[in-house]
């Protein structure tokens, strides 16, 4: 079964589709036309509007419907140009300096270029006996309006999400972070798709190296279309047999900001909110933007719990089952004989008993996240009130595991990344199998893969659990706390490497200074 | 979980397959993620066939599982009779709210214990009848409490305390009780308060008003160069009213005095008092002293006491100094003294220091004169300071011990009088300055 499998994954290295021709431009106006109406059969969105310059001069523009702003082709580029007088508009730049009131005006010479303008909105303009073509930036389209992104939400904290939108995306960006020093690579990635993504760092603080190696890891990407983040991030992962996500994404310009800040790279897709951030580490999953935002100390202390929590909605129910099964010694006595008492009924043992829950749940999760908004907060109450309580008095489960289900459930959606709660929710699988065959032993075996699969792992060349293992004991005051903003004086090491300092130390506030 | 197949069949032709993806991966594809894969099905394969393999095979569903909460052990002519104590989960009625629903139901009418016995040479013996009889499997891991009958205690324990010591599940922290009368008579009291007898024996062994033995401290004492073993000895309080069982309750009364491993006497609850001073175990205790200059007792409470054997040996004569600190709060002042008046206090503190002295005494005039049972800890001091003269007279110290001079040596100090000094319900004018 796997060897055909892998036999139809292989016709790979055929070349793209030689749609779009590398010639340039003639300077036969009607043969340019004709080359342009083939290439854009049967597109019936494809505008093509002739007209004459001048009263003599032919002329015509072509845009595709919807993708460009028509009242400002009518008033900047075709009316200026019908009413010119004759001679006034003869030559390219002469239409250019006096004619068209567009801002934005390249020049193109291919027909690649040209339809490389026209399919993301901007018109172009063919003009008689000119081997050019001129392509306007009209761009526009309907957008999404700046929203609060809903899967990372801040009580306080800036509200406004990316869009499907590049122009927009790398405008949030680029009013976060207003030195020229943030940079931004444009590149174009899928055959059909074209889709523009972009590589933003800053320089001076972003490895070279790393630059070029995210560079080279989405050049090489080859495949018919990128339709969201996530196709990308999967073509340039280290290790992609991971459960463990090795990029980080994001809806929030914040958060891309301040990773850049630290030195590392963004990488945006135009028609997705979501950025990717590379390298990432464990830590950096298990941070929410908020913690920078409130008091320190409370910061410091929601990350402990979420670290705490991060390993119950991995174990919780593999310790369950483990210590009922095979370690009743390790209950306190009074707890145990009330969880013998609630399991006397159950006709399963616990392993299939917790299976059977925790299976209902993620799929109670499931439903709740695809139906529509309004019938999803049904499910979920209907699920975790009515099922857990109806599963109890049916017999079916006992009501500790009831208990232990949802505080499983309840510690999976502490995890603030859900790219990093879903390893989990994956993991606590084979550990309940693990669990429910070999007891606690069952459970250690399994958390020493999992903590060896942690240590071998690799973003972007830097070690999954920096700083802790590699210990490095500057970075230990962002991971294991949140240091007070006065005392994050350096940029984690193995990102910001190249510009160690972000701040001038000693800014401890104190009312005495100043006044010496 | 039953036994697979043949594993090794399945094995050898997953291994065959592997390793033909595997070339194949190599040679035509060139496909580097797939030899990655491969080695990780191959992983996989190898951790889920080690299951059927190795696991399950300890493994007891909770409610396969007979819970022991006590065993108590008695001579049965020259057999032995084994009891435990079983917990019914059904029947630990109190928390079922409307989510546990089905289960259970409360148990109205069936007792939360109830004791199964069984008769054998050896407890091992013993046990084994005991599981015929029973449908769950004994699982000992959550037991809290062993009981020896006074019989058995006087013949010795030791052999019993072997099987105990040497099983896995059971605990070093169980705690150790020597009934007055057979031990299944305890078990088989329903308090009224606790689940269990069982749970009663062990809260008031913690309570720390007499003393608590557990299993590791009594295979210590057993093995100690002492020779002597002191355990709380247990007793049923007769019923208030009418004779049921279920509103009886046990008590710790006493001390039952082990030489070697044989009980040889039983000291009672007074002179279990002095023995917690000689050992230094003595947390709570209420002492009232009648002070010889008034009418009316004082109560003093015990906060803190510290007492520390010093061992010394002159010319050949063995002697033990009891160094003890007590302090002491004032609970009840039923005398018509200021207790504000440092005088009034120093006065307390000579009764209380008499009293302390006094208990000490008695409680070493019967057990080092009468019984002549080191259940203080003596051989263990003079062995510590003196090692070269110890390894001498080891032999003889059963002769020794009872001629060891004791000199008690007792601070007591009263610090705080209570909320208020004088007795409050005493006229001003009658108070003694």
């Amino acid at each position: 079964m796997f060897r055909k499998w892998f036999r139809k994954a292989k016709p790979l290295s055929q070349k793209q589709p030689s749609t779009p021709q590398q010639d340039p431009l003639s300077t036969d106006f009607h043969e340019n036309l004709q080359v342009l109406r083939s290439i854009y059969n049967n597109c019936a969105d494809v505008i093509f509007r002739p007209f004459l310059i001048g009263g003599n001069k032919k002329a015509a523009i072509v845009y595709i419907e919807g993708l460009s702003n028509i009242e400002e082709i009518d008033r900047s580029v075709l009316g200026p140009l019908m009413d010119a007088a004759a001679g006034e508009a003869d030559t390219l730049r002469a239409i250019i300096e006096n004619k068209i009131t567009v801002p934005e005006i390249k020049e193109v010479k291919t027909f690649a270029d040209c339809i490389g303008h026209i399919s993301i909105g901007n018109p172009v303009l063919l003009i008689e006996q000119e081997d050019r073509a001129l392509s306007l930036g009209l761009a526009k389209w309907e957008k999404r309006s700046l929203e609060e992104p809903t899967a990372e939400s801040v009580l306080r904290g800036p509200r406004e999400g990316f869009t499907e939108s590049m122009g927009v995306n790398t405008s949030l960006l680029r009013r976060k972070i207003r030195s020229p020093r943030l940079k931004i690579l444009s590149m174009k990635v899928g055959r059909y798709t074209q889709t523009e993504v972009v590589i933003a760092y800053i320089e001076g603080l972003a490895d070279t190296s790393l630059i070029d190696e995210v560079r080279n890891r989405l050049q090489r990407i080859d495949m018919d279309g990128v339709l969201e983040s996530g196709y990308v991030e999967e073509m340039i992962e280290d290790n992609p047999f991971s459960p463990f996500p090795q990029v980080i994404n994001t809806e929030r310009p914040d958060v891309v900001a301040a990773n850049l800040l630290e030195g590392r790279v963004a990488i945006l897709l135009d028609g997705t909110p979501f950025a990717l951030i590379v390298p990432t580490t464990l830590y950096s999953l298990l941070q929410a933007a908020e913690d920078y935002y409130q008091r320190f100390m409370i910061g410091t202390a929601i990350r402990w719990l979420r670290y705490f929590f991060f390993v119950i909605s991995l174990l919780l129910p593999s310790l369950y089952v483990a210590v009922i099964t095979f370690h009743q010694e390790m209950v306190p006595t009074t707890l145990l004989i009330s969880m013998a008492r609630s399991r006397e009924e159950i006709p399963f043992p616990a392993l299939v008993e917790a299976l059977f829950m925790e299976i209902t749940f993620e799929t109670l999760r499931e439903a709740g996240v695809r139906l529509p908004k309004q019938v999803g907060a049904a499910v979920s109450i209907v699920g975790s009130l009515i099922i857990g309580q109806a599963a109890v008095s049916a017999g079916v489960a006992s009501s500790p595991l009831v208990m232990v289900v949802a505080i499983t459930g309840i510690a999976s959606f502490s995890v603030p990344r859900y790219s990093a709660g879903i390893a989990l929710r994956l993991l606590r699988f084979p550990m309940m199998l693990l669990a429910g065959s070999l007891g606690l032993l069952g459970v250690m075996l399994g958390i020493i893969a999992i903590i060896v699969h942690l240590c071998t792992l690799r973003s972007f060349g830097v070690p999954y659990l920096t700083p802790l293992a590699p210990i490095k004991g500057r970075d230990v005051k962002d991971v294991l706390f949140r240091a007070p903003w006065w005392m994050l004086n350096t940029r984690p090491r193995l990102t910001g490497e190249e510009n160690k300092y972000r701040q001038a130390p000693g800014q401890k506030p104190d009312p005495a200074r100043g006044t010496e | 979980m039953s036994e697979k197949g043949s594993p090794q069949a399945i094995l050898t032709s997953f291994l065959t397959c592997i390793s033909r993806i595997r070339k194949r991966g190599a040679r035509e594809m060139n496909f580097p993620g797939l030899q990655k894969m491969s080695r990780m099905l191959l992983l996989l394969f190898l951790c889920t066939s080690v299951l059927p393999i190795a696991g399950c095979w300890d493994r007891k569903e909770i409610n396969d599982v007979l819970l022991v909460s006590a065993v108590g052990i008695d001579k049965k002519n020259d057999k032995i009779e084994i009891s435990i104590q079983i917990v019914v989960p059904k029947a630990t009625g109190g928390g079922q709210q409307s989510i546990s629903g089905g289960g259970g139901g409360g148990g109205g009418g069936v007792n939360p214990t109830f004791v199964n016995s069984a008769t054998g040479i050896t407890i091992a013996d013993a046990i084994a009848k005991l599981q015929e009889q029973i449908s769950r499997k004994i699982f000992w891991g959550q037991m809290k409490v062993l009981i020896f009958g006074e019989e058995l205690a006087k013949e010795g324990i030791r052999e019993h305390v072997d099987y105990l010591a040497r099983h896995p599940q059971s605990r070093l922290r169980l705690h150790v009780f020597v009934s007055k009368g057979k031990a299944a008579d305890i078990l088989e009291v329903l308090p009224p308060l606790e689940k269990s007898s069982a749970e009663s024996a062990r809260e008031l062994a913690l309570s720390q008003f007499g003393l608590n033995k557990t299993m590791k401290e009594l295979l210590q004492m057993l093995k100690g160069e002492a020779g002597a073993a002191a355990l709380p000895r247990i007793e049923e309080v007769p019923p208030t009213t009418g004779g049921e069982k279920d509103h009886t309750t046990v008590r710790l009364n006493g001390t039952a005095v082990f030489k070697k491993d044989k009980m040889v006497g039983y000291v009672n609850d007074e002179l279990t008092r002095g023995i917690l001073w000689l050992r230094n175990e003595i947390k709570r205790a209420t002492v009232t002293i009648e002070p010889s200059e008034t009418k009316g007792r004082v109560s003093l409470e015990l906060i803190r006491a510290k007492t520390e054997l010093i061992p010394q040996i002159e010319h050949g004569t063995w002697k033990m100094t009891l160094k003890a600190v007590a302090e002491d709060d004032v609970v009840q002042n039923a005398t018509n003294l200021d207790m504000l008046n440092p005088s009034v206090l120093k006065m307390l503190q000579k009764e209380a220091k008499k009293d302390l002295e006094n208990r000490v005494y008695l409680a070493l005039k019967k057990v080092q004169k009468g019984m002549k049972a080191d259940i203080f800890g003596f051989a263990e001091a003079f062995h510590r300071k003196y090692p070269k003269q110890w390894a001498a007279a080891k032999d003889r110290w059963d002769q020794i011990f009872p001629n060891v001079e004791v000199k008690v040596d007792a601070t007591v100090y009263i610090h705080r009088p209570g909320v208020s000094t004088e007795s409050p319900a005493l006229p001003k004018n009658e108070v003694q300055q």
